[in-house]
């Protein structure tokens, strides 16, 4: 689980109080009341922005957070696994055999390690929870839809070492996961390898051809069916409401948050993927809870004698409008209802990969 | 929301950028690949450099003395028919590497412009004739000019999205050609209103798309062909241009192939990497053309390449890739000699249908081997074989040769017909080259440069072009020529930059009178020491020369002196370099190619006689008993007293009313020297002998009129031996100074291999034991090796035994282990070479090191580089041995011309058997010949080849056996060998 955050939301218990009612209200009004529920923040991107990466991104959003995001890819050699089928082979390289299994050849060859991310956030150290979590959510979401890591095999001796460096320009405002995710994916996307020249076993020769060097993500012509790198989107509890994508403020008075990777449709499947599911730990545990006038003594009311018995009182006053900061997770039924959301034909996870997708085509 | 884009000005803002990009992906050799992104910083200042342009003169930039680099075109270029108002050419990149000897003709092609483009594009395609276009650039008369046209705003040219390389690159062309003609024209009118010669720059290319779109933009455009066709002496000029292409396009229907196809350059390095596959130097068999052998680092010995399917069109030179053969189709080296023209006489170079790759004829030949590998038992045991897979880097040079007569339809001078001849090279190594040629009549009986273009899979052999005519066979200044352009020795005059280097004295320099000059800093006065040179008759590059005194504790006091080259050759100075490159002198019959140009090399470092001059010397404290107590080295000026030939220091030696100091001082030496000898030898240092004649020449005429084998006299051996202490004690000096970087010379011990063949020779023949484990053993076991009836005998062993051994090297000291350092030959530990840095290169540097060990200068950095003195090491060993090669083969040369027309008879030793010839010897004239069983009888005899026992014994009206060793008498007299058109004797039994 996620190690508090020290994101500081200068709020009073008042604002906060406010706030959350404004959010549980059906419809919602959000902090940015011309958004609804589903609306994600405005923003910029651009991509191609290292020439000298194989590939990369940059998202600002309106909020003044900035990601940049190069995606750099190294060949390396493997380290030789015997495995049942291979060793045959390996020892007495036979042309005609192996010809026919080309195709499916890298299918699960890939390996985890061959994917390294480093997340920097400034103020933060390299070794802080905050970018480590974040690194490491981001790795699983990429590794958990699979495709990719077996895209980076060259052949039983070489692959290629893919090197995600994901740079937050501003401070992190708001939980900058989604921020990062997304700059992350559009990099991925435009991620471009160098063609391979040489055959099956040999020493790995590739075009010198910048041009001619082939996409991470193949692109085929019913580009919404071609495999696409996961997107984490936030969505967060309040009351019966299901926001997504909030902001700073809005996550401080969350009852819950989730962070949802998400694959596009393929083939295979008519609809968006869920790839991985988290929750994280929302600032607004950390909100100083509000004195209610019964607890207050200079408003003629008692001090709870103890500790526990604060807790009683304040477990009884939980509707009354005092802020308290929110406790428990989310319930069942909120998840399957923002599942649903997310995959659902034109829901959530299709309009943002095509959002991003956008970007690159236009 | 404000907003910055992040990225540099890309496609999107072309308009008026000065900044544009290029990317590729490079691969490093440690196997990381790389994306490159390389920014181009677009200006408008790169002139065009046409005198007729004003406005160019202005803004072109300015070097650090403030001056422009003079403008390269000419402001009236010759015209054509085409295009009467002169032009200005521009060639694409094929049309540099199909006419790159085209446009080094000196009396056609000026005023070319050199695209950057262009220049990059045959960088990348071929090396040798990158530098052969930069010597162009260089060439005052050419008038060829680099136009940096990427550089340039107007003519850059970026890449279309979905263009390729090549279409960008000719696009970029064209657009240079075109901008080129808009700015020509527009300097024209801005010179003078009246004028209207305006030059046409025109494209020259042979891709028919790009002239199509030329034509399309209306941009002036020719094919190379086209245009040359409308020049005088056409037809020699289009012989010139390879021949690779349009064969392309006649051939392409045919689809009959001969060869297989070579891998891909992945799979033949993962090969080699993981041991399946050997890489290594195609060489061929001087006696049968086709065998070749390519020595790999994994084996000891050769492996054996047999055929020219196996050779799989690699060319003696070239580094191959090859795959090992199963073992059933090991097979013995061959015991046959097969000369190409003798089985493929009747090739027809034009029609190529219905030939195989190995030729019914040949064939048989390679069965007889195979039958012959079978039946052998010990020393014919079937070796490894392997086959060509790939050619990781041609080693194509030109090649000097004759035409075939045979292969010629037309001979007739008149018949302007372009027909194929086949190109017999002088090295026997090289097949056949075909060439397309109107002028074969000419051509016929002249010596002829070519190069190889390509050999395709469905060619039998490789195709190649004509360069030049060198001028008739058998002329002297042609086989000169030929024998200088075979060996790669550079011939040509010192350039003007090089001569500068010189002092500017001139001949009147002179070692200054006042010591206070700096030219003395350091140097010892040694004037008083009675110094004198001995050396060979003539000669007049006098490196060293020699003194002796003794002094009052009885030891004796020696000085070696060298000529002071390295005070008149600076390091990195054009001098230096040139110098560098050629790294020897080569010494021919009647001529000299000097490695220093004549001033320094025969006057200003010679120590000539009665004159002061700056030496090195080597000065040692050395017992009656020949020990020496102290060596001591120090820069010097010297006055030689005398320059004796030998022959006149032995006269002066052996005459005893000589009694002067100078005499004394030279017994002491000649006595010295033989004690010195003595301790060599008990050392176990070899005496090795080569066959080496003289060829005594006309004075006028230089024309040869006797052979004799050269005679050694004792003041031979005195000049060698204090040379060899000299060196030896130079190189211990600087190897403790320079422990890495020290330059070396070292001679390997030969591999036990190399001796079986002849151990077990004169085991047979002979019962003589050669003993081979060290080279004392081989020293004393050669010593035994004598016969009593005939005192050659020894010698001609030591003639074979020479040729058993390895090449000296030199090298570098940190490449090696101490042990390596050892000379076989000389049993020294270690060895350079010091005293003779007139005409080697070795020498020079040396000396150089040596003046840095005892601190008399510092040392340049180049010579604190490992891999630069490796590089150094690499060119002076090639260079060396072609030096030694081209002088053999003048002498070879005068001596076939001074037994021109003679008829001798003559004592000979058989040195090599073959099944169907062997190989005589003759010590009178050093010569040694190949005579076939055909040249004994017509037709050929039978005959029968006891390989075990070295005997050939011929059948019929002959009737005689033929064993290795056997004195026999020869008959001399001289023809013209049909197969490299060489006069050569001709040896026939008596």
């Amino acid at each position: 689980m996620a190690p508090p955050q020290p994101q500081q939301v200068n709020l009073s218990p008042a604002e906060l109080s406010f706030l959350r009612s404004t959010l549980c209200q059906a419809p919602p009004v959000r902090f940015d009341h011309t958004k609804g529920p589903k609306d994600f923040r405005s923003m910029r991107a651009e991509y191609d922005v290292l020439p000298g990466a194989n590939g990369s991104a940059r998202v600002a959003l309106e909020d003044g957070t900035e990601a940049l995001v190069g995606v750099k890819a190294e060949v390396e050699t493997s380290q030789w696994r015997p495995s049942p089928d291979a060793r045959g082979s390996a020892l007495a390289p036979d042309a005609e055999m192996r010809d026919a299994a080309d195709d499916e050849d890298a299918k699960g060859k890939g390996q985890n390690s061959w994917i390294e991310m480093s997340v920097e956030i400034p103020g933060f150290r390299d070794d802080d929870s905050l970018p480590v979590f974040l690194a490491s959510m981001l790795t699983e979401s990429l590794l958990a839809s699979g495709g990719l890591k077996d895209r980076l095999y060259i052949n039983t001796r070489f692959h290629w070492k893919l090197y995600i460096d994901i740079l937050l320009l501003s401070p992190p405002l708001s939980y900058p996961l989604a921020l990062l995710s997304m700059t992350t994916h559009l990099a991925l996307l435009t991620s471009r390898l160098p063609a391979l020249k040489s055959e099956k076993d040999e020493d790995p020769l590739f075009d010198d051809d910048w041009d001619a060097a082939v996409f991470l993500y193949p692109k085929s012509k019913a580009s919404a069916s071609d495999d696409k790198p996961p997107v984490i989107v936030l969505a967060m509890g309040v009351g019966p409401n299901i926001i997504f994508d909030p902001c700073m403020e809005e996550l401080a008075v969350a009852d819950s948050v989730l962070a949802i990777a998400c694959a596009n449709a393929t083939a295979s499947s008519t609809r968006a993927r869920i790839v991985s599911v988290r929750t994280i730990d929302p600032p607004s545990h950390l909100t100083p809870p509000g004195v209610p006038n019964s607890m207050n003594s200079a408003t003629g009311g008692t001090v709870p004698a103890s500790s526990a018995e604060a807790l009683t009182q304040r477990e009884l006053l939980a509707n009354s409008g005092v802020w308290t900061p929110p406790r428990g997770g989310m319930k069942r039924g909120l998840i399957s209802q923002v599942v649903k959301m997310v995959v659902e034909e034109g829901g959530v996870a299709e309009e943002v990969i095509s959002a991003l997708q956008a970007i690159e085509l236009g | 929301m404000e907003y910055f884009s992040l990225k540099r000005s890309n496609a999107a803002d072309r308009g008026g950028a000065n900044l544009s990009s290029k990317v590729y992906v490079r691969s490093t050799k440690s196997g990381k690949v790389q994306k490159i992104v390389r920014e181009l910083y677009l200006r408008k200042d790169i002139p065009c450099s046409s005198n007729l342009c004003k406005a160019c003169l202005d803004i072109a930039p300015a070097d650090f003395n403030q001056k422009t680099a003079p403008f390269v075109l000419s402001d009236t270029p010759a015209g054509s028919k085409d295009y009467p108002n002169g032009i200005y050419l521009v060639p694409d990149t094929n049309a540099f590497l199909t006419g790159m000897d085209l446009f080094e003709v000196e009396n056609a092609f000026h005023d070319v412009i050199v695209l950057q483009t262009v220049l990059e594009e045959v960088k990348n395609r071929s090396l040798p004739l990158y530098h052969r276009l930069i010597a162009l650039t260089k060439h005052e008369n050419k008038r060829f000019y680099v136009f940096f046209n990427e550089f340039r705003q107007e003519t850059h040219v970026s890449r279309d999205s979905g263009e390729t390389i090549n279409d960008r690159n000719d696009r970029a062309v064209r657009r240079a050609v075109q901008w080129y003609n808009e700015h020509i024209t527009h300097a024209v009118a801005a010179r003078s209103k009246k004028q209207t010669r305006v030059p046409t720059v025109v494209m020259l290319t042979d891709d028919k798309d790009c002239l199509r779109k030329a034509k399309a933009d209306k941009i002036p455009s020719s094919t190379l062909a086209d245009f040359v066709f409308g020049l005088e002496n056409a037809d020699e000029l289009l012989d010139m241009m390879s021949a690779a292409q349009d064969q392309r396009e006649v051939r392409s229907k045919k689809t009959e192939l001969f060869y297989s196809e070579h891998y891909t350059i992945s799979k033949m390095m993962t090969g080699v990497k993981a041991g399946v596959l050997h890489q290594g130097i195609f060489n061929v068999s001087p006696y049968n053309y086709l065998e070749g052998s390519v020595h790999v680092p994994a084996f000891d010995k050769s492996l054996l390449v047999l055929g020219r399917e196996n050779g799989n069109r690699a060319v003696s030179g070239d580094v191959v890739v090859v795959e090992i053969l199963p073992q059933d189709q090991w097979k013995a080296p061959s015991t046959k000699i097969i000369e190409e023209e003798t089985v493929n006489k009747n090739d027809n170079p034009e029609v190529e249908d219905g030939e195989n790759i190995v030729s019914e004829k040949e064939r048989k030949a390679l069965q007889e081997e195979v039958k012959r590998a079978h039946g052998q038992s010990t020393e014919g045991r079937p070796q490894p074989t392997a086959r060509v897979v790939g050619i990781v880097k041609r080693n194509w040079r030109q090649y000097v040769g004759h035409i075939d007569r045979d292969s010629i339809r037309t001979a007739s001078k008149s018949a302007r017909q372009q027909q194929m001849v086949f190109l017999i090279p002088m090295d026997k190594r090289v097949p056949k080259i075909r060439i397309r040629t109107r002028q074969a009549g000419e051509l016929l009986g002249q010596r002829v440069l070519a190069t190889i273009d390509s050999w395709d899979r469905d060619s039998r052999y490789p195709m190649g072009h004509f360069v030049r005519s060198l001028g008739e066979l058998e002329s002297k200044g042609a086989e000169t020529e030929a024998l200088l352009l075979e060996w790669d020795v550079q011939y040509k005059p010192f350039p003007k930059t090089v001569l500068d280097c010189l002092p500017a004295e001139g001949h009147d320099w002179k070692v200054p009178a006042s010591t206070d000059d700096p030219g003395w800093k350091g140097r010892k006065d040694l004037r008083d020491l009675l110094v004198c040179s001995i050396d060979p008759p003539g000669c007049v590059d006098i490196d060293d020369a020699l003194h002796a005194r003794k002094l009052p504790n009885g030891n004796f006091e020696v000085g070696v002196h060298i000529a002071d080259v390295s005070h008149f050759v600076k390091p990195n100075n054009a001098m230096d370099k040139e110098a560098s490159q050629r790294g020897t002198t080569v010494y021919l019959v009647d001529k000299r190619i000097d490695m220093l140009p004549m001033l320094l090399g025969t006057d200003l470092c010679s120590l000539k006689p009665y004159v002061e001059r700056y030496a090195f010397s080597v000065l040692w404290e050395i017992t009656p008993d020949a020990d020496i107590v102290e060596s001591h080295f120090t820069k010097s000026v010297i006055r030689s007293r005398e320059a004796f030939s030998y022959e006149q220091a032995q006269i002066r030696i052996d005459d005893s009313g000589a009694q002067d100091d100078l005499t004394a001082g030279m017994r002491t030496l000649l006595m010295l020297s033989k004690k010195l000898k003595q301790k060599r030898y008990d050392a176990g240092a070899l005496n090795l002998a080569s066959p080496e004649v003289k060829v005594q020449t006309e004075s006028e005429t230089s024309d040869p009129v006797d052979v004799q084998t050269k005679r050694l006299l004792d003041t031979n051996s005195l000049v060698e031996e204090f040379m060899l202490l000299a060196n030896i004690s130079v190189a211990a000096k600087n190897h403790e100074a320079f422990p890495q970087t020290a330059l070396l010379r070292r001679h390997g011990a030969p591999p036990k291999t190399n001796f079986e063949e002849l151990a077990n020779q004169l085991k047979v023949k002979k019962g003589l034991e050669l003993r081979t484990d060290s080279s004392k053993a081989l020293a004393d076991s050669l010593d035994l090796c004598v016969e009593e009836s005939e005192p050659f005998f020894n010698t001609l062993v030591r003639i074979m035994a020479t040729r058993c051994m390895m090449s000296a090297e030199y090298f570098c000291a940190g490449t090696q282990a101490y042990p390596e350092f050892r000379h076989y030959g000389l049993a020294s530990e270690i060895y350079t070479h010091f005293t003779s840095p007139i005409r080697r290169y070795a020498d020079l540097e040396a000396h150089r090191q040596l003046a840095a060990a005892i601190d008399y200068e510092p040392l340049d950095a180049s010579l604190h580089s490992k891999s630069k003195l490796e590089g150094v090491c690499k060119n002076i060993n090639v260079r060396h041995r072609n030096a030694q090669m081209a002088g053999r083969a003048s002498i070879e040369y005068y001596v076939g011309q001074a037994l021109k027309g003679k008829d001798i008879t003559e004592d000979g030793f058989v040195m090599k058997v073959f099944s169907n010839g062997f190989v005589v010897f003759v010590p009178r004239f050093g010569i040694e010949s190949l005579i076939r069983l055909r040249d004994l009888a017509t037709p050929e005899p039978e005959a029968e080849f006891d390989g075990e026992n070295y005997v050939l014994s011929v059948k019929g009206g002959v009737g005689r056996e033929v064993e290795l060793f056997q004195k026999v008498k020869v008959r001399i007299t001289d023809e013209v060998e049909e197969s490299t058109g060489k006069r050569k004797v001709k040896l026939t039994l008596v």
